[in-house]
């Protein structure tokens, strides 16, 4: 059953089983997560204090971006407890588990995909108004370097939305009333926008939207945003780009 | 040779599913196929009024789904058409009697009996019931009013039928979408009350298979049990006729769209 001391080998490589901690995340509120976890950390600290546990973000609507995961990572450190990997999840958390260098534990791994999607884009940035529950398009493309742009082909209807990380966006169809399209880069369109177009979602100034056809429900960049309830008479229907002049939200035509 | 499985959808209620369904599976069943339309709408089941079967409803969908029957005991055949047959929704129970597993049960069984076509009548809305008769399609007839509720709801079916079927998930190649436009009325299009043809087919990206003239026919033909297809008088039973020859893979022109002037209206109605 042991192996010999004298074995040439450095070390040796089994499978255990051990009971582990999960932290089940509700809500993404790293100043809750701490209170709450200290509290339990005080009630019961044989059991709880530097007790090894697996951050379980799979019952967020949305999967949060890498600084509110650390954020919340560092919450349980500061309560007295050891984050050691990242539990469950899609393939997005896979992904956030190799970018924070952390191990993927689960049973599951990517084979478990939620109904509904995590590709919302950080809600700092965005317009402020309740998150609607949408069906993701796209699974955003693993970050990395910013790796030129995303592409759509065709329409993106009411109800979709498709959101292209680090990235620009471009959507060679018709965005419908309802749809929304997002990137953390520039978004070009080359149909009708009836919808939602948000770019810069990272709070990013420069990035610009163009639009060959403009019957926008709602444009911003960066979080400064216009709605359209009438869509100005020399604007609609025209080709036109959007684009950041210091706070202010310009739209002009091409 | 598996069944082709088409779900008459709209996401919005009473632009015209079931009248939809019950011509779509007739004309089909015209057309020598043999065909099985089943209400997926447990609950408020209409397939059967419409069809005029209404009293011959012993076992329903529902009752297969659970193994409370066979299909064969299920299935009622037409009494015009030898090739068609109606598997009636539950009145009793609800939605939730519906169960992917026995719905897939139930298409397999049809494919195995030598069925060429099932019509998958939809209930309205996007729940579950939707959820199950679009599920398994291969092709998809949207039923659309000329208006802008009717055309916002069926977009948000467009994109469902493109990513929640099992087509979509298996990545087996996209399920063919048909756009049929319903009680068109061209007098109160020219009058811009209504949204045309154009408009539809430019908001939705998507061009038309049919266009179903708004008729009294259509009330007439749904109250006595008659599809409304085998109604030659009626330029909406035309239409329909020419939207299943369309299905099926003919070319042919769009009619009825345009204003008629009094005189023809009077030689198609007249007598």
């Amino acid at each position: 059953m042991n192996a010999k001391m004298d074995t040439s080998d450095a070390c040796d490589l089994r499978f255990g089983q051990v009971g582990i901690a999960c932290v089940r995340v509700r809500r993404a509120d790293a100043a809750a997560l701490c209170d709450e976890l200290e509290r339990r950390v005080r009630s019961a600290p044989q059991l709880f204090s530097r007790a090894a546990v697996v951050l379980d973000l799979s019952h967020l609507m949305d999967l949060p971006d890498d600084g509110t995961v650390d954020a919340l990572l560092e919450a349980v450190r500061s309560a007295g407890m050891l984050p050691v990997g990242l539990a469950y999840g899609t393939s997005e958390t896979e992904a956030l588990a190799t970018r924070m260098g952390l191990p993927l534990i689960a049973k599951f791994r990517a084979a478990y995909e939620p109904e509904h999607g995590n590709v919302a884009a950080p809600a700092a940035t965005g317009p402020t108004r309740p998150a609607p529950v949408r069906e993701p398009v796209h699974a955003p493309a693993p970050a990395g370097p910013a790796l030129g742009a995303q592409y759509h082909e065709g329409t993106v209807r009411s109800g979709q939305q498709v959101y292209a990380r680090d990235r620009d966006l471009i959507v060679t169809g018709a965005i419908a009333n309802g749809a929304e399209v997002i990137a953390d880069g520039n978004i070009h369109v080359y149909g009708s926008l009836r919808g939602r177009a948000m770019a810069g979602a990272q709070g990013d100034e420069k990035v610009r939207i163009y639009v060959s056809d403009f019957r926008a429900e709602l444009v911003a960049i960066a979080g400064h945003y216009r709605v359209f309830e009438q869509i100005p008479k020399d604007l609609e229907g025209q080709s036109v780009q959007c684009w950041l002049d210091g706070e202010k939200l310009m739209i002009a035509r091409l | 040779m598996t069944a082709q499985i088409i779900v008459v959808t709209s996401g919005k209620g009473g632009v015209g599913k079931t009248t939809t369904s019950a011509s779509l599976a007739t004309g089909l069943a015209m057309a020598g196929k043999k065909v099985a339309v089943i209400d997926f709408d447990v609950g408020l089941r209409n397939l059967d009024l419409i069809m005029g079967c209404e009293r011959r409803v012993v076992y329903d969908f529902v009752n297969v789904v659970h193994g409370e029957a066979t299909l064969k005991q299920a299935l009622i055949k037409d009494k015009r058409h030898e090739t068609l047959f109606v598997l009636a929704a539950s009145q009793t129970r609800d939605k939730d009697a519906l169960t992917q597993e026995g719905v897939e049960k139930v298409l397999d069984g049809l494919s195995e009996d030598g069925f060429d076509y099932v019509v998958c009548d939809s209930p309205a809305g996007i729940e579950k019931g939707a959820h199950l008769a679009m599920y398994f399609a291969d092709q998809a007839v949207v039923v659309v009013n000329p208006e802008v509720s009717s055309v916002r709801d069926s977009d948000r079916i467009l994109g469902l039928l493109a990513s929640k079927t099992r087509r979509a998930e298996r990545g087996d190649g996209a399920i063919t979408q048909h756009l049929l436009l319903t009680r068109y009325n061209p007098t109160r299009v020219a009058a811009g009350e209504m949204l045309s043809v154009k408009d539809v087919e430019e908001i939705l990206g998507l061009s038309v298979i049919g266009v179903i003239p708004e008729s009294e026919n259509v009330l007439a033909a749904s109250n006595a049990g008659v599809p409304v297809i085998l109604d030659d008088n009626a330029i909406a039973g035309q239409a329909y006729g020419d939207t299943v020859a369309r299905i099926l893979g003919e070319e042919r022109p769009l009619r009825f769209t345009d204003v008629v002037k009094k005189g023809f209206f009077q030689r198609v109605f007249g007598s």
